[in-house]
Parts: structure tokens; sequence; C-alpha cells
């Protein structure tokens, strides 16, 4: 499923962007996309963005998902969650095969980063604001995205390594506090 | 800067508990290891009853390092341990989910599986 997208987005990579471009695309920090997508999501401005920069759309990832058949495909906006991307989208292929069904033109793109081509176990391909989950259905039930992107943003397993962070800090206020009274 | 014999703890869900690197991988001789660098590590301490062992050997990712972590911007980023994600040869993560923050560079070296798990991304 996965050369459709390819094709699609090598020939808007043809037309346009430049290599710093593509830097801060990948590296997105905050400052850029605040200029960029400070409107809420699914506005033109981050639209254009992605036309420019010649990445996916979502109503394009959409259409191609749906093309192909991929099984259960969601999305899920991820603003609130995390800054770096809008869009998460999560879609089932029946076997490896039909996961990862793409080694032709694999060398050819550039853009959307594509990770974990040769497993065909969960395939992301990473397309700016818009980030694109394919996973057998194993993988799927394993990892539980939907869970950990759907739920509030609060969660509880950090919290073990939060209390250690907050004792630390503590225990130098404490000791800092005696001699400040003092004073 | 990680080097063999660092002891790394493990950020994420997969039941081993304490790392110790013996070897980096990506150049024959290379000394140091910084973020988002791979690396072949032994199980020092592991949970019990789950898939990982003590002393099996394993590939991680390194999320966090008490060596600071310099941005072209002027950032500077810097943990209070050394940590990593256990990873399978594909690059899979083994664990389902991660703890703590985890820096953006992750994503630009190919880790965006370890990145869209995460918690918090700096």
């Amino acid at each position: 499923m996965w050369a459709a997208l390819r094709s699609q987005s090598c020939s808007r990579f043809s037309s346009s962007s430049s290599s710093q471009l593509l830097r801060q695309w990948k590296l997105g920090f905050p400052s850029f996309n605040h200029t960029l997508s400070s409107p809420p999501p699914y506005s033109s401005s981050s639209a254009a963005m992605s036309e420019n920069l010649g990445l996916l759309e979502l109503p394009e990832v959409e259409k191609i998902l749906s093309d192909v058949r991929a099984d259960n495909v969601k999305v899920i906006p991820a603003k609130k969650h995390n800054d770096w991307a809008d869009f998460m989208v999560i879609a089932t292929g029946r076997s490896t095969w039909h996961v990862k069904q793409k080694q032709k033109g694999a060398k050819r793109l550039v853009l959307p980063s594509v990770e974990g081509q040769e497993g065909g176990k969960w395939i992301v391909i990473d397309s700016g604001k818009v980030v694109i989950h394919a996973l057998d259905e194993k993988a799927r039930e394993y990892y539980n995205l939907e869970d950990l992107w759907t739920s509030e943003p609060s969660e509880k397993e950090p919290i073990r390594d939060l209390e250690k962070a907050l004792v630390k800090i503590r225990r130098k206020n404490n000791s800092k506090k005696p001699a400040q009274k003092r004073a | 800067m990680i080097q063999p014999q660092t002891h790394l703890n493990v950020a994420d869900n997969s039941g081993a508990r304490k790392l110790m690197c013996i070897r980096i991988i990506g150049a024959s001789n290379r000394r140091y290891a910084h973020i988002g660098d791979v690396i072949v590590a032994v199980i020092k301490e592991a949970i019990p009853n789950t898939p990982l062992e003590r002393s099996e050997v394993i590939r991680a990712v390194i999320v966090r390092t008490c060596k600071e972590l310099k941005r072209d911007n002027g950032m500077i980023i810097r943990y209070d341990d050394n940590a990593a994600v256990v990873i399978d040869q594909e690059g899979n993560p083994k664990g389902t989910r991660i703890f703590g923050a985890i820096a953006r560079e992750l994503r630009q070296l190919n880790f965006t599986k370890i990145v869209s798990l995460a918690p918090e991304v700096l």
C-alpha cells in the first residue's frame, strides 16, 4: 500500500522544496511549528505548508489507504498530546506482505521518511504533520496505539520516574530553607 | 557519553531494569555513544516473569544522557540519568510504552516509533 503513497509524494517532491526546508521539517522545532500552524488543525495554512514541502495531506492519505483496502483506518488528532505532529493515522494490513507492499521504489524517495520496511510488522511514514502507522494485526494489538493517543494526556506510568525527580528537588529545597529563615 | 561498561536505566516497560553497554554500533573504533545511537547491551537487572531475562544480550537506543546535547539554536538539554530503550534487530521497540521525556532528535534519526510512544517530546 505504500507504493501508492510514495509515488504521490514523490511527484510533489520533485516540484519543490530545498534541503533547508527539509531539515526544518525533520527537526520540527516548536518555534517553527507555531509560526506556521498556530491556527487549529485542518486550517488552510497547514495544508498550504504541506503542499509547499511536498508532504502528504490528510485527505489524500485517507483516500490512498482506502484505495489499497487497509483495514480499520483510524485518524487521531494528536495535537494535545504532542506538538510535533497534528494527526496520527493508524491502519492495519492483512499480512506482512500487505503491510509492506512497496519495496519497489524504495530508494528514490527522500521526503516522507519510512521506517521499518524490512520487517513489515510496523511501518511508520513520517510526513511532517501527518504520521502514518501501518501495523499488522498482532502488532496493533500489542502496541495499542489508539489507547495511548486517545486517553487523557496525563498518564499514570511516568509518575514513578517523576516522583524520583521530585524527591531530589525537595531535598535541595529543604536544605536551603533553614538558611533562609536565619537570614 | 556512553561507552562499554556504562550502566544505563531502561526507559520502557520491556521488563529490563538496568543495562550495561558492551558495544557501540556504527563504527569500528568508536569511543562514545550519544542520544540516538544504537548500542549492544547486557541486561543486568530485570523484572521477574517478563520475557527479558538477566544476562541477555540485546540492542538498545540511547534516549537520555547526562552529557548535554547541543542544538544548532543554542539550546542545551541534559538529563539526570543515562537511559535507553530496548529494540529488536528491525528497530521495533520491545516495550509498548516509554517513560520520561525524549529529545526530538530521535525523530530525525529515524526512531519515529519511539518518539510516537513517548509521553513527552522535548
